[in-house]
């Protein structure tokens, strides 16, 4: 079953006199989200991650398009005492303690008071705040309002969790305890949608990863097929590579650089590395392994925009 | 169940903010003073107020007593209203906005919770407190005034709910300045506005803005603003009357009660169209 479905989803901000300024947000963004996976949007600043959310959120009005959550069709305000939402940068009431904020929000979602004194402390627990339920919020530092904003956002036991940037300020250990969350979550069924600009992050937990540069979706797919070199070859070999063997596999292929006993080759198509391996075994070359390179996501990442600037 | 929580927390929003009690501390002076100050004393000749033991009223017979104590609690309510509208709209103006700020909205309409039920919990919420304040000061000042000079007269008890009506109709149209804005000074600046020059004009129109112009179209015009928009002075002015005794004209009540929900209602739709 589909928890989301965005198809063509447009937004274009005006802004200036008479609204002539124009920002494309989103352009006709389409993806479809399983249920019980961990999605992630990845994208640069002003990518449009942000303005999706808002708009499965009706925080915002897309321009055009449409949008489901769990089958329901958007906007729908009933729907979302099914999601859980943390902004990226969320205010909480300062005059409240953490758990006085925890039940004024579990109280708008719709939460019964006899629930919420069931759920409030195994989240403060879960959270890792619970020494801290009786403090104001205003003296929470960075990282125990974003644990705050996770357990606010958990109150309903939503089905969709929507994560905007959820270690933001967030110490190293307690980044590990979120992604520790999120996979638990994960394995309760739970559908989670996550913003995040910490791509090493991304790809510890994600099922899938959607690439979105400008409003516009540039690449989606598992983190091993986003990861994946795809034309880059390492060739490992003994012995010597006869000099003849080296300038001609230079006119075969992109790429062909040696270094020590390993070779490394850009081969386009598996013809081509085909084509490498019958010049290599020709010259007498005894090749020990052949692996295809893979790349951390912030590589394929850092590539895919740079491929998308470059005219 | 999240409106009243909406309600409720606005309440503690506002107990927490000092304007609040600048408001219950000013009340409980003025309430402290008449405590302090009032007290009358029968003669044969009649009843008399006295001012720190000064007679500040001839002797009088029950009834017109009665008046003269009732036209000094009008006098008072007077007082306490423009009182209420000073630090009332300090108070109560940042709670819609503050809702409306970056961090906040996103939090309230990930919720289920429909966009105009914000808005009106928020505020209802300011009127609660606002009700609460009126109904401590004129609650406690009928009981002194009553304990010191015998006259329990209800209809200064009923004008607490008058006043708070009249806040209510200024309070839609801070609310809708608002959510246009999205700037707690600019909501303050335009109840100001609205309260103290464009519904006094209004109210006063014919000895000041039918003087600019004697064709039919601009005085209809005028007397359109003036049946369009709340008639807070009207409203008041009616209030301290039925304190003296005098029976109340609802007329001005029902207009602006309507007009109060157009403004609510045209705040409702600039939020449901505003993109965050």
């Amino acid at each position: 079953m589909l928890a989301i479905e965005v198809d063509s989803l447009s937004k274009t901000y005006t802004s200036g006199l008479f609204r002539r300024e124009r920002v494309e947000a989103l352009t006709a963004f389409s993806v479809a989200v399983e249920s019980g996976q961990i999605f992630s949007l990845l994208g640069p600043n002003g990518a449009g991650k942000t303005t999706f959310i808002k708009i499965i959120l009706s925080l915002t009005h897309a321009t055009s398009g449409a949008a489901s959550i769990l089958g329901q069709r958007l906007p729908n305000t009933a729907i979302r005492s099914r999601v859980g939402y943390l902004p990226e940068s969320h205010r909480f009431p300062g005059y409240l303690t953490g758990e006085q904020v925890l039940r004024f929000f579990g109280r708008l979602s719709g939460v019964s008071s006899a629930d919420l004194a069931l759920r409030i402390p195994p989240l403060l627990e879960l959270a890792g705040i619970a020494q801290w339920r009786g403090m104001k919020v205003k003296k929470y530092s960075k990282g125990m309002m974003q644990r705050l904003g996770l357990a606010q956002a958990l109150l309903n036991e939503p089905d969709i969790l929507f994560l905007d940037e959820p270690t933001d300020g967030v110490d190293p250990v307690g980044r590990k305890e979120i992604r520790d969350i999120l996979k638990e979550l994960k394995s309760r069924g739970k559908t989670i949608f996550l913003n995040s600009h910490l791509l090493s992050e991304v790809e510890l937990v994600s099922d899938r990863v959607a690439i979105l540069d400008k409003g516009r979706l540039l690449r989606v797919g598992t983190v091993d097929e986003l990861t994946t070199g795809g034309s880059q070859y390492s060739i490992g070999f003994s012995g010597q590579l006869p000099a003849a063997a080296e300038v001609e596999a230079h006119a075969m292929v992109m790429n062909f650089t040696v270094t020590g006993d390993t070779i490394r080759a850009e081969c386009t198509t598996t013809a081509e590395l085909n084509r490498i391996i019958d010049l290599l075994r020709k010259h007498g070359v005894e090749i020990a392994s052949i692996t295809r390179q893979r790349n951390t996501l912030e590589e394929s990442f850092i590539s895919l925009i740079k491929r998308e600037v470059a005219p | 169940m999240k409106i009243l929580a909406l309600i409720l927390g606005t309440g503690r929003e506002l107990a927490a903010k000092a304007t609040v009690y600048v408001l219950l501390a000013i009340s409980t002076i003025v309430l402290l003073g008449v405590l302090v100050s009032v007290s009358s004393s029968s003669t044969a000749e009649g009843k008399t107020l006295m001012l720190f033991g000064n007679t500040v009223s001839p002797p009088s017979s029950d009834e017109m007593f009665s008046d003269i104590v009732s036209k000094m609690e009008a006098t008072l309510a007077g007082g306490l209203f423009f009182g209420i509208s000073l630090f009332g709209m300090f108070a109560t103006a940042g709670v819609i906005t503050d809702a409306l700020d970056k961090g906040t909205v996103d939090l309230y309409l990930s919720k289920p919770i429909a966009r105009w039920e914000l808005l009106f919990g928020k505020y209802l919420g300011g009127v609660a407190v606002i009700l609460v304040n009126i109904v401590y000061f004129i609650g406690a000042l009928w009981l002194i005034v009553g304990m010191k000079t015998g006259v329990w007269n209800v209809s200064f008890l009923v004008a607490s709910v008058l006043m708070t009506f009249v806040f209510a109709c200024l309070y839609a149209i801070v609310t809708y300045v608002g959510v246009v804005s999205r700037n707690t000074a600019i909501a303050i600046i335009g109840g100001f506005v609205y309260l103290f020059i464009v519904a006094e004009l209004l109210q006063s129109r014919e000895r000041g803005l039918y003087l600019l112009g004697d064709n039919t179209f601009y005085r209809g015009a005028v007397d359109g603003l003036y049946y369009l928009l709340p008639q807070l002075p009207a409203m008041q002015a009616t209030a301290f009357k039925y304190i003296g005794g005098n029976s109340l004209d609802w007329r001005p009540f029902a207009q602006s009660f309507l007009s109060a929900c157009g403004f609510f209602g045209l705040a409702a739709w600039t939020l449901e169209k505003t993109d965050f």
